[in-house]
């Protein structure tokens, strides 16, 4: 088996559908602003992911299902940097043996992330391949830096994984929904650890590499800001993904590293209201 | 009230343990630093091929029992320093080359259509090699002076009675024609034939004493 395989050769069975990161945004089931913007209607302002809302059965499931897809490619990731590096001292593209058992961890963590998810899509009332899968998340992982792949999957995407596990948690209490909440809190106490391993190993990692943590640092955020899908997730009230603050301090983040995030997803915000030549709602 | 100054032996009568066993601490070293390498070859392929298998029962099942094995290795690795090995790096190594020939014929399947053969080769030759010699071991060494390492093979035996089952059930799955029958069997015998070779995971001796040569025999 060979080091450094590309998202293009992910297994997948016949159910699954790969759509690019695009169509997977557009995809009119999960945004109906961007449908309504396409059709050149007025679009109502931004909302929370609410119960309350018409369109929140489909987007909870939309949102479900790529959910599991994340996990899927978070299992393979983090199998694949067991694979890909020799355990060493962490120079000459080796990684320390302490790394290596933390991504095995995470394997197992993300196997069981995959069941929790195919379990809860179901009790959603949705079945895999409902919705496309873009492969984001593994992409970040083919990184040939360990450094560089843990800063974008473990800080980036597992942050996002906070904030996404945390809305749903907040969802699944409002909607009277106890299972979903159950869940999700449990994820979200998983991520809370992976995004931590990621934070521990940067540091650890660049202790005397300062520019190798700038080149990890600028990966991430390259992540955090293609990821922050048009200003989706914010720190204010409105926004449909709300940055978990609290939980992020708990993986490692400090308030600066916080609010830079919340920066790049209002950058993001305004970019795609610019896209959408100002019929996005404010 | 029991009599505190009554006199008891050491040994309750039901507790049989014994002082000997059958190993050195040089040689126990050497054993646990073989079993911590081929534990992290296990993990590190279980996490390779996770990416690589379209089944999705079997992808989960492959990220679960990979970290089983990590956390195997890293029990091995923490206990090299208490036999004396205060580089655990420099015994984490195999036994001889013929297991590394052994890992790089059972980690060469990579195409999503060779499922059968990855499985095969870690739950039908690796693992039941994996519980021999770790059965051996336990039932060898002393359960006095080397309790801890007994404690360890305990622990790891149950996970690999457990995986064995779990990765034997899903080969049974995926057979389903004569021809995926007989690949499997291909597979299996030719991985064996390198297994016996290497002597097992810790090389000759994994299993029970070498016998002695024909020389050694008569002087």
């Amino acid at each position: 088996m060979k080091k450094l395989m590309t998202s293009q050769e992910l297994a997948r069975d016949g159910r699954f559908k790969r759509v690019p990161v695009q169509a997977r945004a557009l995809d009119r089931r999960m945004s109906p602003k961007e449908k309504d913007a396409a059709a050149g209607k007025k679009i109502a302002p931004r909302n929370q992911f609410s119960p309350e809302h018409p369109d929140a059965p489909d987007r909870a499931r939309s949102l479900m299902h790529g959910i599991f897809v994340g996990e899927i490619q978070a299992l393979e990731g983090a199998g694949r940097t067991c694979w890909d590096f020799e355990a060493g001292d962490g120079t000459n593209g080796t990684v320390p043996f302490a790394l290596k058992l933390d991504m095995a961890r995470q394997c197992w963590d993300e196997a069981r992330h995959c069941e929790i998810s195919v379990k809860l899509s179901e009790h959603m009332g949705t079945e895999i391949g409902e919705f496309g899968e873009s492969a984001f998340l593994f992409e970040a992982a083919c990184n040939p830096d360990p450094i560089l792949r843990l800063a974008g999957v473990n800080r980036a995407l597992e942050g996002l994984a906070i904030d996404v596990f945390n809305t749903m948690k907040m969802f699944g209490d409002t909607s009277g929904d106890p299972v979903l909440e159950f869940c999700e809190d449990w994820m979200l106490a998983d991520e809370v650890t992976h995004v931590k391993m990621g934070s521990d190993w940067l540091r650890k990692g660049t202790e005397n590499d300062p520019e190798r943590r700038n080149r990890a640092l600028e990966f991430q955020k390259v992540v955090d800001k293609l990821f922050s899908g048009g200003g989706f997730r914010g720190d204010d009230d409105a926004s449909p993904i709300k940055l978990a603050r609290r939980f992020r301090e708990l993986a490692g983040f400090d308030k600066t590293e916080i609010d830079e995030i919340a920066h790049l997803s209002q950058e993001a915000l305004e970019e795609a209201r610019a896209r959408v030549g100002g019929a996005y709602g404010s | 009230m029991a009599d505190p100054k009554k006199p008891r032996a050491a040994f309750a009568p039901w507790d049989r343990r014994e002082l000997p066993g059958s190993f050195s601490v040089e040689e126990t070293a050497r054993k646990v630093g073989n079993y911590k390498w081929i534990e992290m070859k296990l993990f590190e392929a279980l996490g390779g091929w996770v990416a690589t298998v379209p089944e999705l029962d079997v992808k989960m099942r492959l990220g679960t029992h990979c970290y089983h094995h990590a956390w195997h290795a890293e029990l091995w690795h923490k206990r090299l320093p208490e036999l004396r090995e205060m580089n655990p790096d420099r015994l984490t190594k195999p036994a001889n080359d013929d297991i590394v020939a052994f890992v790089d014929a059972m980690t060469e399947p990579e195409a999503p259509e060779l499922t059968i053969e990855k499985l095969v080769g870690v739950y039908r030759v690796l693992i039941p090699h994996k519980i021999a010699a770790y059965t051996y071991h336990l039932n060898n060494t002393s359960s006095i002076t080397d309790a801890p390492t007994q404690r360890s093979l305990r622990f790891i035996l149950q996970d690999e009675y457990d995986d064995w089952r779990d990765g034997e059930m899903l080969i049974q799955s995926l057979l389903e024609t004569e021809e995926e029958v007989q690949r499997a069997a291909r597979h299996q015998a030719k991985l064996e034939s390198l297994m016996i070779k290497a002597g097992g995971i810790a090389g000759p001796g994994s299993i029970g004493p070498v016998p002695a040569t024909a020389g050694e025999a008569v002087a």
